[in-house]
């Protein structure tokens, strides 16, 4: 009976195709190690959101008076409203680590190496919109920490020449942070970057697909392939992939419970302590931070005296990361077959963008402003290098098969 | 390889604190804040807490996100007896919201609402600036307090801690090395600093362990209020985790068993 159904269904719209080319028997390298298992990760937290993100929106109320208090309404009067918001907020900064760890595993293993450029872009296109849409999101509880994040950020579009001022008004929608913001970064927030966001996934899924899961080894697994074309250092998604991701997303929902259950503010990182009282435009806080995840950005707008200059220096930062597949020119993707000078770029690439990240959530110091400033140059040069080093130095040979 | 990058970060991590020396601590001219560990199990000393709370906080501070039901419902407090003793205000219900009457004046400059105090803040920071409160004749109240200098509120639990004043002691003089300073004879060098609270004794209906003990109850309560639900989410953690190890060694003797497949 259920195969009549779908033997129907799929007459008319490939369902079971497509679920077989692109989930069931999509053929993925059968060697793979941890840093390949968080896209998998990244997909489950994503549904997460939004499911936890429509269930908050059903209590939340978009007004200037009414913002913080639904919230508090959220967390005490609404039945398990605060495990719903935990989930959202927990989830938020889990989402950022996840996808930063997804990111350096490509940086790693050179996940944007011919063909897959395209991956790459939609990915990083992800990542932009996900900075955008945590922004939205976090202004809206519009405590003092969110009105007074939203007042930087906003500002930093005064920073243009000739046009800044009327673009700052034309995001605000008034001439200071008002309901109407509110509203409209609540619709950004939860209708159109969502949507957005979905698209994107499905990119670059789709455009993965095509070219193929990639590995540790930087081995195309499609040059060996048996009569049916699979490759013969493949195994199916389902059930191997599957179980192999099930232990890390067992490890995960761990990490997750044990942030969200004991620690939901992540000692102040993931839900700012100033955030506990309601927005006041008349009392600017002792100490503006934002979140941990936009911490090395911030640093870098910091390091830079000049406004305009900060900001050229934080887009260039992000606009970076999406040439990356034509700065690197080396002859091999994975770092193991990569020579001396690629690995010492990478050490120096983490540390300083750790040291970014912290020194954005502490109180600018002297010794803070010079590290900010070499942390900014190191991020830059690990870029900017990347064309001399990785050509001039000698790679190792990579082996035929996985 | 990984490893080494992982090391390095981690070092490079753990080394950044010591740029954080500017930074003054939250309880500002008393130093660290005391430790508070809340106890959101017991019921007395929450129940102790909102007595004390209503008795003498209520006439000027709101809990104006919490409703009277939930916490008597929550404290384990009959709602006659809760309605009867404790709440001043006779049209109140369970729903309402615990609004002080001062707050349905239009005033300005009234006094904060305190639902979020102990988020806000930390437990810690209110359970050590209500004991940090001093004479202090020089401002409107005759009371300043070490936690946060000029707080514009009297010292209303006075009579209960009784007479607290500035005073000095001896503390040894600290070498570069960070080890105390000694003469030639091997005694510590020391040298007057002043700043630090001194209590009078007997000057107060509680002394100062029961005063600690009665702070340590209004601080509970006030934590309590800050998140209703934080006891329950504990609860619920300790099988969310359980649930999790589980779930992991299956799934991981599963993925073995599979992989044997292909290896």
């Amino acid at each position: 009976m259920v195969t009549k159904v779908l033997n129907w269904i799929n007459y008319r719209l490939p369902i079971i195709n497509t679920f077989e080319r692109h989930l069931s028997k999509h053929p993925v390298p059968k060697k793979v190690n941890f840093w390949y298992l968080f896209g998998a990760l990244a997909s489950i937290v994503l549904i997460l959101q939004i499911v936890t993100g429509i269930w908050l929106m059903m209590p939340y109320s978009n007004t200037e008076e009414g913002a913080f208090a639904s919230i508090e309404y959220i967390m005490r009067d609404v039945d398990y409203g605060w495990i719903i918001r935990y989930m959202h907020t927990t989830g938020a900064s889990m989402f950022f680590a996840i996808v930063y760890l997804h990111m350096f595993r490509g940086l790693l293993y050179g996940s944007y190496k011919k063909p897959k450029e395209l991956v790459w872009i939609f990915g990083m296109t992800i990542y932009l919109v996900m900075m955008a849409e945590g922004f939205l999101g976090y202004v809206l509880p519009y405590g003092q920490m969110s009105y007074w994040g939203a007042q930087v950020i906003i500002s930093l579009f005064g920073a243009i020449p000739y046009i800044g001022e009327s673009l700052e008004v034309w995001v605000r929608g008034d001439y200071y942070i008002s309901g109407i913001t509110i509203s409209r970064f609540f619709a950004l927030h939860v209708v159109a970057l969502p949507l957005i966001l979905i698209a994107l996934v499905f990119l670059h899924l789709v455009a993965l697909h095509e070219v193929g899961a990639g590995n540790p080894e930087g081995v195309d697994i499609e040059e060996y392939i048996d009569e049916d074309g699979v490759p013969l250092d493949s195994v199916p998604f389902f059930p191997y992939k599957v179980l192999s991701a099930m232990p890390a997303i067992g490890v995960f929902g761990l990490v997750f419970c044990i942030i969200m259950f004991f620690f939901p503010e992540g000692g102040g990182y993931f839900l700012e302590l100033a955030n506990f009282e309601e927005a006041n435009p008349l009392v600017t806080p002792e100490h503006i931070a934002p979140v941990w995840y936009y911490a090395p950005y911030y640093t870098m707008l910091r390091a830079i005296p000049d406004p305009l200059g900060g900001l050229i220096v934080m887009a260039a930062a992000v606009a970076i990361l999406f040439v990356v597949p034509w700065l690197d020119r080396s002859n091999v993707a994975s770092i193991r077959y990569k020579g001396i000078l690629s690995k010492i770029a990478i050490v120096l690439f983490v540390v300083s963008f750790i040291t970014l990240g912290y020194l954005g959530t502490v109180t600018v110091t002297e010794t803070g402003k010079i590290m900010s400033v070499i942390c900014t140059v190191m991020y830059f040069a690990f870029f900017l290098l990347m064309p001399i080093y990785t050509s001039i130095e000698k790679t190792y040979e990579v082996p035929d098969r996985l | 390889m990984i490893k080494s990058i992982l090391i390095i970060s981690f070092l490079s991590f753990s080394l950044a604190p010591s740029l954080n020396s500017a930074e003054g601590g939250p309880c500002k001219d008393y130093g660290d804040c005391d430790q508070f560990k809340p106890d959101l199990n017991n019921m007395a000393s929450l129940q102790r807490g909102v007595g004390t709370f209503m008795k003498y906080c209520y006439s000027c501070h709101s809990l104006k996100y919490s409703r009277w039901g939930r916490v008597a419902n929550d404290l384990q407090i009959p709602e006659d007896i809760f309605f009867e003793y404790l709440v001043p205000d006779q049209d109140a219900g369970p729903f309402d919201l615990m609004v002080a009457p001062i707050h349905e004046l239009e005033i300005d400059n009234a006094p904060p609402d305190l639902t979020l105090v102990a988020r806000k803040r930390t437990s810690s920071w209110v359970y050590t600036y209500l004991r940090a409160f001093y004479d202090d004749s020089s401002t409107t109240y005759g009371s300043n307090n070490l936690v946060y200098p000029g707080v514009n509120m009297p010292n209303i639990l006075a009579p209960i801690q009784g007479n607290q004043k500035l005073g000095c002691k001896e503390i040894p003089v600290l070498a570069k090395n960070g080890g105390e300073k000694r003469d030639e004879f091997g005694n510590t060098i020391t040298k007057e600093k002043c700043g630090y609270l001194k209590h009078q004794d007997g000057s107060g209906l509680l002394n100062v362990e029961e005063f600690d003990e009665f702070i340590y109850d209004l601080t509970n309560f006030l934590t309590y209020v800050g998140e209703p639900s934080r006891a329950e989410r504990e609860r619920m953690g300790v099988y969310a985790i359980i649930f999790f190890i589980i779930f992991t060694f299956l799934s991981a003797l599963l993925y073995r068993e599979y992989q044997k497949d292909y290896h």
